[in-house]
């Protein structure tokens, strides 16, 4: 179907913005994406770690069932790394450094298949099309899940994981999410199986050279429909059209964009922010709703060194700041590169600390993980919960109450105004297979659905 | 209780029907997350807490089987 002539306004340029973008210029739409910052790509971001080697700073893995983006990976001409890990495992645990061959935890393995027992059940009970009406859907929407651990977890092995699971599967302290979100969350990225596995599992490849290059392509395409440095702070409607207002962060200077449909792909907690008029009638975010608590540190070192003595570089701390770290180096090894993950509370916290004290900590943490490695070439934080244009990463988190307030009105426009954005996307949501679904969804919702009152008079009138 | 309960059990885990009693876990596509819930369903089943360490030694429903037995009186 041709759209020719349809303007749409953009709000956002990170994947799920792009996609909505990109789909919509090639039927003809007159597309233009307002970016408040100063490059595109949202929480897909590159790190130079070294002279030639960028890693992720943001979201960086994906895997077989992350259909749509393997596809726009290949259409780009992108590659994809392995994230296959070889050597032992190193925890720490109880302030006890230990290896092992496996990946799990010297912590009581009974008690942990009693845990992932609980939770499956949890995951099996939850809608993956709609949690708000799950059996119980009130009940685990008001619960915390760490209300929920309390009630129902005993061993304190089990208690002791529980919140570094929570926080590496999804950047997230389980007193600020709700058991419904807990649920759902591991339900729409696969399964807790499928959604912590390495090899098989949502983390079996990188975008090679960093995922950040996908939202680069994209924007090349779109061209100078891409305006950088243009935060939105209202959009206004009437019968006719829609104004979107900016103002420039460069210079302060006021911008009006004027369009048929407007699709806002931005976090559900910057949503909120933008003054809609006519007010919006159902809430992008709550006082519950939570940035996404994830922190990332990269550790340079002049090769992937941990190897040689037989480490795989993937560790598990029960305390932080690194409560997880992953070998991100590049596949040809030209540099070493661990990844550390600083989740929930831990992140919270550690988000507050002076750029100095957050390397302080990051590398003492790291000389007790890995003794025999020399200190980092270099250490970069990414703090993502800082971030005034992301408020959080991997997504936001749906505290008590949210998915029974929110998730009936989810992609439910508001007139003029369509959504998008890996939040509204109930398949893979708060991944980057959840952002391109959502900009697919709202491109064809533009296309096909929702037919703007003011074409549908022209196409009357001749 | 027999070997066949295991093999209930990995089938369970796995979701899988390929299951026979000298059938590796970790071959059947098994991890170490799946494992401890192996190791969780053998506990509440037959009142045996195995270590994750005696689970690598031998991963197979006779395997666990034979050491249930000689852990349990």
């Amino acid at each position: 179907m041709n759209r020719g002539g349809m303007r749409v306004v953009v709000v956002g340029a990170g994947l799920a913005g792009l996609t909505a973008a990109a789909e919509l210029a090639a039927v003809g739409a007159e597309v233009t994406v307002l970016e408040a910052r100063e490059r595109v790509g949202g929480r897909m971001h590159g790190i130079p770690v070294s002279a030639s080697v960028v890693a992720d700073g943001g979201a960086a893995y994906l895997g077989v069932r992350h259909t749509e983006l393997l596809a726009m990976v290949r259409e780009h001409g992108l590659g994809l790394a392995s994230t296959v890990m070889e050597g032992d495992s190193t925890f720490l645990v109880s302030d006890v450094r230990t290896t092992t061959a496996t990946r799990v935890p010297p912590l009581d393995a009974v008690a942990l298949g009693d845990l992932f027992d609980r939770l499956e059940e949890l995951v099996a009970q939850v809608r993956a099309d709609a949690p708000w009406e799950s059996p119980r859907a009130e009940y685990l929407d008001q619960l915390t899940a760490a209300q929920w651990l309390a009630d129902e977890v005993k061993h304190p092995d089990a208690r002791t994981f529980f919140p570094l699971f929570i926080g590496e599967m999804m950047a997230a302290d389980p007193a600020a999410i709700s058991v419904l979100h807990m649920a759902f969350y591991l339900r729409s990225g696969g399964g807790i199986r499928y959604l912590n596995a390495f090899e098989g599992g949502a983390q079996q490849w990188r975008i090679d050279g960093g995922a950040h290059l996908l939202c680069e392509a994209l924007a090349d395409r779109l061209g100078e429909r891409v305006r950088l440095g243009h935060p939105v702070s209202a959009i206004d409607q009437d019968a006719d059209e829609v104004v979107v207002h900016c103002v420039s962060s460069a210079d302060g200077r006021r911008f009006e964009y004027r369009a048929d449909q407007v699709v806002v792909a931005i976090p559900p907690l910057l949503a909120q922010r933008i003054e809609f008029r006519p007010a919006l009638s159902a809430p992008r975010a709550t006082a519950a709703t939570g940035r996404g608590c994830a922190v990332k540190v990269h550790l340079s070192y002049p090769a992937p060194i941990w190897r040689e003595q037989g480490l795989s570089g993937w560790s598990v701390s029960a305390h932080g700041p690194l409560l997880s770290t992953v070998d991100d180096s590049p596949p040809d090894e030209s540099t070493g590169v661990l990844t550390g993950f600083v989740t929930g509370a831990a992140a919270s916290a550690f988000s507050a600390l002076s750029s100095d004290e957050q390397r302080d900590a990051a590398l003492a943490h790291t000389s007790r993980l890995f003794p025999q490695l020399p200190p980092p070439t270099q250490c970069s934080v990414t703090d993502w919960p800082a971030e005034m244009y992301s408020r959080g990463c991997y997504a936001a988190l749906f505290g008590p109450g949210d998915w029974l307030r929110l998730g009936p009105t989810l992609t439910e426009p508001h007139g003029r105004v369509h959504w998008a954005g890996t939040e509204t996307s109930l398949e893979f949501f708060g991944l980057m297979e959840g952002a391109i679904r959502s900009g697919q969804r709202v491109a064809t919702e533009l296309i096909y659905g929702a037919e703007p009152a003011t074409v549908t008079g022209k196409v009357m009138a001749q | 209780m027999n070997p066949d309960h295991i093999v209930h059990i990995f089938r369970m885990v796995l979701n899988t029907p390929e299951v026979d009693a000298s059938s590796d876990f970790f071959e059947l596509g098994g991890d170490s997350l799946l494992a401890t819930r192996v190791l969780s369903a053998i506990a509440r089943d037959f009142g045996t807490e195995l270590l994750f360490e005696e689970f690598l030694d031998d991963p197979t429903p006779d395997g666990l089987f034979a050491r249930i037995a000689a852990v349990a009186p």
